[in-house]
């Protein structure tokens, strides 16, 4: 999979190996220390004061303050929490998509869309408990055993958001940190190489140092790079991103289901869900593009974001405008074709009413901009790239508002009829929570690797230098008393290390071999002959057992223990569980797949021997290492070096004793 | 590469992770014995009285009718505390020098109410009508438990809303015949599931869809 494979055209820079990729990513964060990175900082906690302040003025005024009224019952808040939602959705569904479909040019996007993802949510969280009225309790709309007897109404969506936002963030989250796990490792091993060469020069380690080495170590769980580490990796994200395909799907379309289930003119169209998801699909992928540009900027990463990463960003890009202006002409077609007077009452209001202006900021902003994308230059240039993309967001903002406000202002009655102003405090709340992604991305930039090291890793060619690691070796009087744990090997490439199992396979040593490396080593894997693992077994059945559990639990509770009439719905209106039922559902098996993972991999394990082995930090780096460990009688580590020094294909660099 | 960690560090990790895990498996149970416990619902608790009045002695023993004090709970919203004067209808005659009775001889000579710390209350948003339960089969005992074996009267039931939603979802299993209104000691006769339903008939009480309306509660 790694050393030898061709490195996909023009998404990486021509000299970049293994080491040099782990360099420029974690090296990355140092490069934010300027003064760009304060002022933006400082702009963005600007806005968290705004934030503050709008909130405490929530609090003591109440949700009047962002102008809604009757009938206008959802108004920005409701317009900024679909907003963040969908932007959300956007990227997470555009890294899922890519992970699935093996798409290369993913390595420099993917951990972008996946933090986008979460910031994104995480700002759109906030909403559903600020909108309560009395957000302290805004544990009301969650199932469970309280004093008054009563269960949440399974089917408002106030209780579906509550489980699709704890969901979305419990999914997003698990499948951003599984992606970083082998990333936090190559952290904490550089990390640990500083403490090291200070102990080297100053005879000790400075503490925070230490510290900083020890945080990494504790969140990479102890992650060595053990091929069957590697091969429950591959499992995992993927069927994270399973997982994840099918939240996010199931949460755009649910909550414009719910409006197209109404029968207010503007919502009740079959065509609606298509033309949110496309909608929400280009806001998160021009954020994502964005961020790509930033990062790339800020971080001087150009070789690992190439022009061609934001060329195909783009065309993306252009292709979800297209497909959305698609859905916005037939909507308008098919009213003017078949709608009735109200229907196209609100064509008319959503084109030149009083609320026009959200309508043409998507022509403007969304659909316009993104046709640049036809051409070359535009598509190779980094500042058209962003622009282009925080357009598409801007024209995400004016969908999602028309969609609400013009519909809600007016209905079938000319008496419900009410104007609709926004007020200071919705945009203040609004922009808050901008500053709130915008400071938690910033502190991201600084502490996290922003592009997948792993990933890109697996698409470039080490270059073998063809020396050892230069760690200094136990001495033969230091291993020769002690027990072994192992006798270890070093390759600088995966094809020798893949042959050199299978030769060491086909003889007993009486040892246990494992192979540790920087990237899935997938030949080595096959030929340790891993059984294959019921990962993504166990996580579809925790999904499935999850979402019929949580189905069953809403219609025992409608149809049984609390039979409510809302509006004449029936007691087992099961189509309305289904929305909080998948994400419960995937909630469960993202969890699972997180779990199975660290537990059948025997992970956290902070201390293990093979720590030990000399030069394993470069394990996470650009080497390959094969350690056959003590496992029985017949373990004799001076016939197993002889047969290392005697491999056919390829010797490796340098052969050790591990003591325990 | 040496060791990062000490051999100590997995058992350190696993146990703060275990830790965490527990703490939060414990927070809801936690929280929900906290909830229920009486230091909360005030159930069992018998405050300080300006006299220690026994409900014990006067209704159990003495056996004076519970309509003697609270004169209005038949026919209006609240039962009724009764004013010094009618403690005062006997404790003129018995007991009239008693040093425990004296805060009652004070109230009636100063023309000022004793002033009794109110055991049970209910939130200001619900409106409940004791004549209604009283004369349509409810009896005292089963919100104010047995009164009458109460030598200081404590609260019996945490009056929360799913304790009134068990009866008025199920009214026939709490039902009671209008003689037995006043029975402290009244439990559901082994005929309850046959006599509760002709009950609830006879009372013309609009089962359980209808009780559980918000507003028969909150208007």
């Amino acid at each position: 999979m790694s050393g030898t494979t061709i490195p996909r055209a023009g998404l990486l820079g021509r000299d970049e190996d293994f080491a040099s990729i782990g360099r420029a990513v974690t090296e990355a964060p140092a490069r934010t220390r300027s003064r760009a990175w304060w002022i933006a900082f400082a702009g963005a906690c600007g806005l968290l004061g705004v934030f503050a302040a709008a909130l405490a003025w929530l609090l003591i005024n109440g949700v009047g303050i962002w102008h809604n009224n009757n009938p206008v019952v959802w108004a920005l808040d409701i317009v900024a929490y679909d907003w963040w939602i969908g932007i959300a959705c956007g990227a997470l569904l555009t890294s899922a998509t890519l992970r699935l479909t093996g798409a290369a040019w993913r390595s420099g996007v993917d951990r972008i869309a996946e933090t986008t993802a979460i910031l994104a949510a995480a700002a759109a969280a906030l909403y559903p408990i600020i909108h309560l009225g009395r957000p302290w309790v805004f544990y009301w709309t969650l199932p469970y055993p309280n004093t008054l007897a009563l269960w949440p109404q399974f089917r408002s969506p106030l209780v579906w958001d509550a489980v699709d936002i704890i969901s979305f963030l419990g999914v997003c989250l698990s499948l951003w940190y599984v992606g970083l796990l082998p990333d936090l490792a190559s952290l904490r091993d550089r990390a640990f190489g500083a403490v090291l060469a200070e102990v080297e020069a100053r005879g000790r380690s400075r503490r925070l140092t230490l510290l900083k080495a020890q945080a990494y170590g504790i969140l990479a769980l102890g992650w060595r790079g053990a091929s069957t580490h590697w091969e429950r990796w591959l499992m995992a994200t993927r069927t994270l991103s399973g997982l994840a395909l099918v939240l996010v799907v199931s949460l755009q379309t649910g909550a414009s289901v719910m409006l197209a289930g109404t029968v207010l003119p503007g919502w009740h169209d079959t065509l609606l869900p298509v033309t949110f998801l496309a909608a929400s699909l280009l806001s998160g992928v021009g954020v994502t593009a964005a961020l790509c540009v930033l990062v790339r900027r800020a971080l001087h990463l150009e070789a690992l974001i190439t022009e061609r990463h934001l060329a195909l960003m783009a065309r993306l890009m252009l292709s979800l405008g297209l497909a959305s202006a698609y859905c916005y002409a037939t909507e308008i077609f098919s009213s003017l074709l078949h709608g009735d007077a109200y229907d196209r009452g609100v064509l008319v209001r959503r084109l030149s009413g009083s609320h026009a202006w959200a309508f043409w900021i998507i022509v403007v902003f969304a659909l316009l901009p993104v046709q640049l994308f036809w051409f070359g230059a535009f598509r190779r240039s980094g500042l058209v790239v962003a622009l282009v993309g925080v357009a598409a967001a801007i024209g995400s903002f004016g969908d999602h508002f028309m969609l609400l406000i013009v519909t809600l202002s007016h209905d079938f009655l000319p008496s419900s009829a009410h104007p609709y102003s926004m007020g200071a405090w919705g945009l203040a709340t609004l922009a808050g929570s901008i500053g709130l992604f915008l400071a938690l991305l910033l502190l991201g930039l600084r502490t996290l690797p922003m592009v997948s090291i792993t990933e890109t890793r697996r698409f470039a060619e080490s270059h073998p230098d063809g020396q050892p690691s230069g760690e200094r070796a136990p001495t033969p009087a230091e291993t020769a008393e002690a027990p072994l744990w192992g006798v270890s090997a070093e390759f600088d490439d995966a094809g020798t290390l893949a042959a050199a199992v299978k030769a060491m396979r086909a003889r007993d040593f009486g040892a246990r071999i494992e192979t540790y490396g920087p990237v899935p080593m997938r030949r080595a894997a096959d030929a340790l002959g891993r059984p294959a693992g019921i990962l993504p077994l166990l996580a579809l059945g925790a999904a499935l057992m999850g979402g019929i559990a949580f189905m069953a639990l809403c219609l025992y509770a409608t149809g049984f223990d609390y039979v409510f009439d809302v509006g004449g719905r029936p007691r087992f209106s099961w189509q309305a569980f289904l929305v909080p039922s998948v994400s419960f559902g995937t909630l469960c098996g993202g969890l699972t797949a997180l779990l199975a993972l660290l537990f059948q991999n025997r992970l956290p394990r902070l201390n293990h021997p093979a720590f030990a082995i000399p030069g394993f930090s470069r394990a996470s780096e650009d080497r390959f290492f094969l350690a056959l460990e003590a496992a029985g009688p017949r373990f004799d580590p001076a016939r197993i070096e002889q047969a290392l020094a005697r491999l056919p294909d390829g010797r490796p660099l340098m052969v050790r004793r591990v003591p325990l | 590469m040496r060791q990062l960690f000490a051999p100590g560090a997995d058992a350190l990790l696993r146990l703060a992770l275990l830790t965490l895990a527990a703490c939060l498996a414990a927070l809801p149970v936690v929280g929900a014995g906290l909830v229920h416990s009486s230091y909360v619902t005030g159930v069992g608790v018998a405050p300080a009285q300006p006299v220690p009045f026994s409900h014990k002695h006067h209704s159990g023993e003495l056996k004076i009718d519970c309509r003697y004090c609270h004169t209005t709970v038949e026919t209006q919203a609240t039962a009724g505390i009764p004013p010094t004067q009618t403690c005062m209808t006997c404790h003129g005659q018995i007991w009239s020098g008693s040093e425990m009775l004296e805060p009652v001889r004070a109230s009636y000579a100063k023309d000022q109410p004793l002033v009794w710390t109110r055991l049970n209350k209910l939130p200001g948003y619900v409106y409940y009508n004791h004549s209604v339960h009283v004369t349509n089969g409810i009896g005292c005992s089963t919100c104010h438990g047995s009164v009458t074996d109460m030598q200081l009267t404590y609260r019996a039931n945490a009056f929360e809303m799913s304790f009134c939603l068990d009866c008025h979802r199920n009214p026939e299993k709490y039902v009671r015949p209008k003689d037995q209104i006043l029975n402290m000691s009244w439990s559901p006769p082994a005929n309850q599931a046959t006599l509760g339903p002709e009950l609830v008939r006879q009372y013309h009480i609009r089962g359980g869809e209808r009780l559980t309306e918000c507003g028969i509660c909150h208007r």
